[in-house]
């Protein structure tokens, strides 16, 4: 479960994807879900053997937990702690949550790397963590992550 | 004339035309975008549309080349294709550039884009086994 409002993107098909052994991406985003023409240029990009799935927010809390018991190795890619907490919210209780990549734009304070959050973002974030997620801020595998409970202690 | 927006990851399509001019002189019309560390797709595609309408200007055909399939430029310059005039290419190398900066004086846009896929995987050999090196 990947929060990175880039959603597929050089980091996660050249790094994320190997590193991880995916055999499934899904987006879960509103915009890309009713866009059928971006839907056509990400599954472009996919690698071969990843299987891509694009959903609303909606369905992905209808379907995802129904699928909980399968095997294949999946991830799930938001563009908000928002919709995170959305599916958190609507049943879909995941264990880890990786903050990937938030831009920065007015309102949101850098708080780590390419990762920008804005004061209702963490306060999002807090109420996941409150919930027992483990909620990680890392960019790519094996370079300098943060556990996000160290942003509260300040 | 068919204009050249190259946008890429970090210092790639700036370095990659420099290095271009330098083999073969000054080209006109090829601007670059170059995605920034920690930059968001929003900001790049302000910048990626600033550059295609100075070379848009005058209804003139674009060719876009981007370096990764699958990377914020390809996400962001792939929405410009439902222009008529305009074509992207990934994976965006040397000998590809050099290819359409010479041709595309006298090749019509969608085959320049043709040809640039072409003459950038045919560009690329395993050197050893075509020279009879054995593995």
């Amino acid at each position: 479960m990947r929060v990175d409002d880039r959603l597929i993107h050089g980091q996660v098909i050249a790094v994320w994807g190997r590193h991880l052994h995916i055999d499934r991406i899904v987006i879960v985003d509103d915009g890309v879900a009713a866009d059928a023409f971006m839907q056509e240029v990400l599954r472009l990009a996919a690698p071969r053997d990843v299987r891509l799935q694009v959903v609303s927010l909606a369905e992905a809390i209808r379907t995802l937990n129904a699928d909980a018991a399968d095997r294949e190795r999946t991830m799930i890619l938001l563009k908000s702690p928002q919709a995170a907490r959305e599916l958190y919210d609507g049943g879909l209780h995941f264990e880890a949550l990786n903050i990937g990549g938030v831009g920065g734009r007015p309102g949101r304070k850098p708080v780590f790397k390419n990762i920008a959050l804005s004061e209702l973002e963490i306060s999002t974030l807090r109420h996941l963590h409150d919930q027992g997620v483990r909620i990680t801020l890392l960019t790519v595998p094996g370079e300098k992550s943060k556990p996000f409970a160290e942003l509260l202690g300040r | 004339m068919t204009n050249i927006v190259i946008a890429g990851h970090g210092d790639l399509a700036e370095a990659l035309l420099r290095t271009a001019e330098l083999i073969c002189g000054p080209a006109e019309g090829v601007l670059t975008v170059s995605l920034l560390a920690n930059e968001e797709p929003a900001s790049f595609d302000a910048r990626l549309t600033a550059a295609l309408s100075r070379v848009e200007g005058d209804d003139t055909d674009t060719l876009v080349l981007v370096d990764l399939l699958g990377g914020t430029p390809y996400n962001v310059a792939a929405r410009w294709l439902l222009r008529a005039n305009v074509e992207c290419v990934t994976g965006v190398n040397l000998p590809m550039l050099l290819e359409i900066l010479t041709a595309r004086e006298s090749v019509p846009l969608p085959q320049l884009a043709a040809l640039a896929v072409r003459h950038g995987r045919d560009a690329i050999v395993n050197l050893g086994p075509m020279l009879g090196k054995r593995g």
